[in-house]
């Protein structure tokens, strides 16, 4: 497919960024989930987790300092840097204990609105991601799941070929089927820039089965609001079994204006995982997961211009 | 943009023959990356972008096989080259 960078010019019209450099945050806003046909919907614990047998959410509030504590030095740069240079940081998406846990009913609500991605690149690669729904049709991921950017690899860099999209996979049982797409959208941000500010994008299929499998809200918070806020995070890690999903929470760890950061554990396929927070028992997405770090994993955070793309692509 | 770094591979089962649908991905390195997994093609070959120069681990997984891991140092915009060797499991 041809890389298409001007507004009205075919299915993959890019949504220009340049406003989203100057805007800030944005003001609350949100759009609802829907849990689908027959939901049989797993109730969320009172600490805005999902409940899962097994799984324990860590007790330390990672946003949470203290009012009296030393200066946080963690940060600042080992003076032998200053002749010796920075040291190379390492990236681990598993940090520390690993706290995922199995989703086993992945055919009910929330589990599965979360779909196992199957890509298939330009250059015929085959790569694994994770996306959710947020409407009938369209779904939302990470926009290198969509998009490949400065690869390195001749043929690779540009739309996908196609995504097989399999809504609550659970290995080798396809509780909903599964479709396949050609149809994406992404943002300049990311297609020309490849920023990861701006890494995110979508997944229009030929078929509403979000009406039967429902789909997650989403919407534009507060930092402060984020901060303290619980961060759910299910996907499909390429570490574990073939196309098992996989689940944590932790509180939110920082934000920024374009980024949520957090200490939730994944892995190579969770690219495009929704982290969501739960509101009086509704799923609302937060942020696209989309990197790993060294200490902590991070996502495009949904601010105003993220918003209003998304609710353009739900249609 | 920079031209970024590569690491080219292949994976293989513990008879030294090349495994396809194995799941790679970096499990550490110099920076923060992407969260997706490159599935091995039919010969078993891979080839991951490496965005920074520094050192990588990557790791390995098929549906059978213990997984495997390897180490790899990679310089701006070289290629470097790596074997995965799936471990029988215990």
């Amino acid at each position: 497919m041809a890389k298409k960078t001007i507004r009205g010019l075919g299915p993959h019209t890019p949504v220009t960024n340049e406003i989203e450099e100057k805007a800030p945050v944005g003001k609350a806003a949100s759009k609802p989930p829907s849990e689908g046909k027959n939901p049989r919907t797993t109730k969320p614990s009172p600490e805005g987790t999902e409940q899962v047998e097994g799984f324990q959410p860590r007790a330390r509030l990672e946003g949470a300092e203290p009012e009296m504590t030393a200066p946080d030095t963690s940060a600042l740069r080992d003076i032998a840097e200053a002749s010796f240079g920075p040291p190379p940081a390492q990236l681990e998406t598993v940090h520390g204990p690993d706290d995922r846990v199995q989703i086993k009913n992945t055919s009910a609500y929330p589990w599965r609105v979360h779909c196992s991605l199957l890509i298939t690149a330009a250059d015929n690669s085959s790569w694994i991601g994770t996306g959710w729904f947020i409407g009938p049709r369209t779904l939302i991921t990470a926009g290198h799941v969509v998009y490949i950017t400065n690869s390195g690899v001749p043929g690779r860099d540009g739309w996908v070929k196609r995504i097989q999209v399999m809504p609550g996979r659970n290995g080798s049982k396809l509780p909903y089927g599964s479709v396949t797409s050609t149809s994406f959208r992404s943002v300049t941000g990311w297609t020309q820039g490849g920023g990861e500010n701006y890494d995110y994008g979508a997944i229009i299929l030929p078929k509403p089965l979000g009406d039967t499998v429902g789909w997650f809200g989403f919407g534009v918070f507060s930092d402060a609001d984020l901060k303290a806020s619980m961060a759910n995070i299910s996907g499909y890690p390429g570490d574990q079994p073939s196309g098992t999903q996989w689940y944590d929470a932790r509180k939110v760890d920082s934000v920024n204006t374009r980024k949520v950061y957090y200490d939730i554990d994944t892995y190579g396929g969770q690219s495009g995982s929704a982290v969501y927070r739960i509101i009086n028992g509704g799923r609302y997405a937060v942020a696209i997961h989309a990197y790993g770090g060294p200490t902590t994993n991070s996502g495009t955070r949904i601010v105003t211009p993220v918003f209003n793309n998304m609710v353009v692509w739900k249609g | 943009m920079t031209k970024p770094g590569l690491v080219r591979g292949v994976v293989m089962d513990a008879g030294g023959r090349p495994v396809a649908g194995a799941r790679v991905s970096f499990r550490s390195g110099p920076g923060p990356l992407p969260d997706i997994a490159a599935l091995t093609g039919s010969d078993g070959t891979f080839a991951l972008t490496a965005p920074f120069a520094g050192r990588y681990e990557l790791a390995a997984f098929g549906d059978e096989g213990a997984p495997g891991t390897a180490t790899v140092t990679v310089a701006q915009g070289e290629t470097a080259t790596v074997t995965l060797r799936l471990a029988r499991r215990a």
